[in-house]
């Protein structure tokens, strides 16, 4: 009888299980204080980020020649709203009153270059986080809920197949021109890619054996998304952005040299080396100013991007 | 025989897209104003009742099903339509006919260069990883690949014309040649920073496997590793893409024809759109698609050719 209530630990150790083992209470603050460790992920990130002194450097060059495009547009002797045409001063070399010369109207060139670079910066920067809001959530729900996945794939493929200049094409001839409506018909067309991205990240990602925990457990759709999947994601997106903006740079030049982009009147690249196409051998300096602004602002946020993915990956981090 | 199952099905698929896309098109055109069925001196001096007779008589006023239907019809009995204003009353297949030779030629040439040329160069930065030549070649296709094409066009214009003294403008007749190297000169330059970089990034890949170590306890030499082995698995992805590159050189560039007035394919699209050439525009996009879907086909076909490894009728042995 004895025997029969000693437990078989008892029986082997000598000491009884009170002697051996006590309650813990339930402490919300000891609870939390298990498992905590001092990573942060943004932290790691900037933390990675900063090692490299080129990218620091080139991000301040970033940084500076976008603060710059305002200064500039306030310091200039004229406004770009307000131009006259004044053939008497057409081809004017870079001096002290126009200092980045005057192009064949006469008109002073400083400020529609500056204007230029900051319709530019502004619109890929507009595309790029419009392709990046709808690209991850499309992407995310294409990914993992298998009922859209048929559907979304067929309406990739059939916009997809049709080339975009022809959406480019129709949309400036029945809508008309302009900032808002180029980036939203960018944007209309450019979620595709990054959807289809994320797509194929997050069918990676879904059905490995912590989501199937997460799921078992009754993890709501969305935070399984936001706080199990989205993590492993964002060095992709981030890359992609990285990748739309001098895309989207070159993509508004193209177009508006076309004249399928933005309005005629509104200095941008492309319009910029439209008008000079003529002239630009005989006076390189209407090349020289813009093309110089625009590459360097592609170029520094393309590789600042491709920095900034290489330290958002967590893989690379501790 | 499978894979003759295999191919009869991509093809029948391919068919269906083709024709999807072209109904699509069809129908996004008829969403045009009709304004620009008509020149800017006709806009001005037809009345209404001249203008609809006019739609009418081009049967645009029909429903939208009664003219798809005659679309389908035509389509299926080999008749292409004819061009209204990029070359008026000529039929749709001499238009492209007269156009698609140029740019295939400029396309071609610009292709076998750059194919060469970004291979070498991607073959170059992987022999001499890490170190000048290396970070020569990557600073060129981040050059490459962060500047607009717009700019670099223009540069390579200036560049051209000034120093080297080329015409700045395609002509068929005088100075053929030379005025051919520019407009080659912007398609290959973007296209070498493609091949170089993947090249570069398949074989890096290729050289951490373990293959190659045991190559090289084998005794083969650092030129037979990268030869016989490196180079020639690193080449299966980048076949892939090599049939559809050589068959959408005949769709030209939009850009570059444009930049050098040279009258080829490129710009033919977005003219024959803006001009409300509604048979040129079908025509063209059933072309593209279907040259499209090929080339991607005849990927695979070929990826399957070099690489016995790879099997298109075969289920995978995973899940």
């Amino acid at each position: 009888m004895a025997e029969a209530t000693k437990s078989p630990l008892e029986s082997v150790v000598g000491k009884s299980d009170e002697e051996l083992f006590s309650f813990v209470p339930y402490d919300a603050a000891a609870a939390e204080s298990i498992g905590y460790s001092n990573y942060s992920y943004w932290r790691s990130v900037f933390q990675n980020f900063m090692k490299k002194r080129v990218t620091v450097v080139l991000a301040c060059v970033f940084l500076f020649l976008f603060i710059f495009t305002f200064i500039a547009l306030a310091i200039g002797k004229y406004d770009v709203n307000n131009l006259t045409t004044n053939s008497a001063a057409a081809f004017t070399k870079p001096n002290g009153e126009y200092w980045f010369g005057t192009d064949n109207l006469g008109r002073d060139y400083w400020c529609q270059v500056w204007y230029a670079s900051r319709i530019s910066i502004e619109l890929a920067a507009l595309v790029a986080c419009g392709e990046a809001i709808i690209g991850v959530i499309v992407g995310l729900l294409w990914g993992y809920v298998h009922a859209l996945d048929g559907i979304l794939t067929e309406l990739y493929n059939l916009i997809n197949n049709v080339p975009t200049i022809i959406y480019m094409t129709l949309i400036a001839l029945i809508v008309g021109q302009g900032f808002w409506i180029m980036a939203i018909s960018m944007i209309a067309i450019g979620w595709l890619t990054m959807a289809r991205n994320v797509r194929n990240l997050v069918i990676m990602y879904r059905d490995r054996e912590y989501n199937l925990a997460s799921r078992c457990l009754g993890t709501p759709l969305v935070r399984i998304l936001s706080k199990n999947i989205f993590p492993y994601l964002i060095s992709v997106i981030v890359l992609r952005l990285a990748l739309s903006i001098p895309n989207t740079i070159a993509l508004e030049s193209t177009l508006s040299y076309l004249g399928l982009g933005l309005d005629v009147n509104t200095p941008s690249l492309g319009i910029l080396l439209r008008n000079a196409r003529n002239y630009f051998l005989a006076y390189p300096y209407l090349l020289i100013f813009p093309a110089a602004i625009v590459s360097i602002i592609s170029i520094t946020f393309y590789l600042v991007g491709n920095a900034f993915s290489d330290a958002s990956d967590p893989r690379n981090h501790v | 025989m499978a894979m003759l199952k295999y191919t009869i099905n991509r093809l029948v698929r391919g068919v269906i897209t083709v024709l999807v896309i072209a109904t699509i098109v069809f129908i996004l055109m008829r969403m045009l104003p009709t304004d620009y069925f008509f020149t800017e001196e006709q806009l001005m001096k037809f009345t209404d009742e001249q203008k609809e007779a006019a739609l009418d008589e081009a049967g645009l006023l029909d429903p939208l099903g009664v003219q798809l239907i005659r679309f389908y019809g035509n389509l299926f009995t080999g008749d292409f339509g004819t061009s209204r204003r990029i070359q008026n009353g000529q039929s749709v297949v001499k238009v492209i006919g007269s156009k698609f030779a140029i740019s295939m030629r400029l396309g071609m040439i610009a292709l076998l260069i750059s194919l060469v040329l970004g291979v070498l160069l991607g073959i170059i930065q992987t022999a001499f990883k890490d170190r000048f030549l290396d970070y020569l070649g990557t600073v060129y296709t981040i050059l490459v690949n962060a500047m607009p094409s717009l700019v670099t066009y223009s540069l390579i214009l200036v560049f051209g014309s000034r120093i080297l003294g080329l015409p700045a403008v395609y002509s068929a007749r005088t100075n053929t040649i030379a005025s051919c190297v520019m407009p080659v000169a912007c398609l290959t330059l973007a296209s070498i920073a493609g091949y170089a970089l993947w090249t570069r990034r398949y074989m890096v890949d290729e050289l951490n496997k373990d293959y190659i170590r045991l190559a090289k306890v084998k005794g083969l030499s650092q030129g037979q590793i990268m030869w016989k082995h490196v180079l020639r698995n690193a080449f299966v992805p980048l076949a892939q893409y090599l049939p559809a590159s050589f068959l959408l050189t005949i769709s030209g560039s939009l850009l570059a024809e444009r930049f050098f007035s040279v009258p080829g394919m490129g710009p033919l699209l977005t003219d024959a759109i803006s001009k409300y050439d509604l048979d040129v525009v079908q025509t063209l996009v059933i072309f593209y698609a279907a040259l499209g879907i090929l080339g991607v086909f005849l990927g695979d076909v070929l990826m399957m050719l070099i690489d016995p490894r790879i099997s298109l009728t075969k289920k995978g042995g995973g899940r």
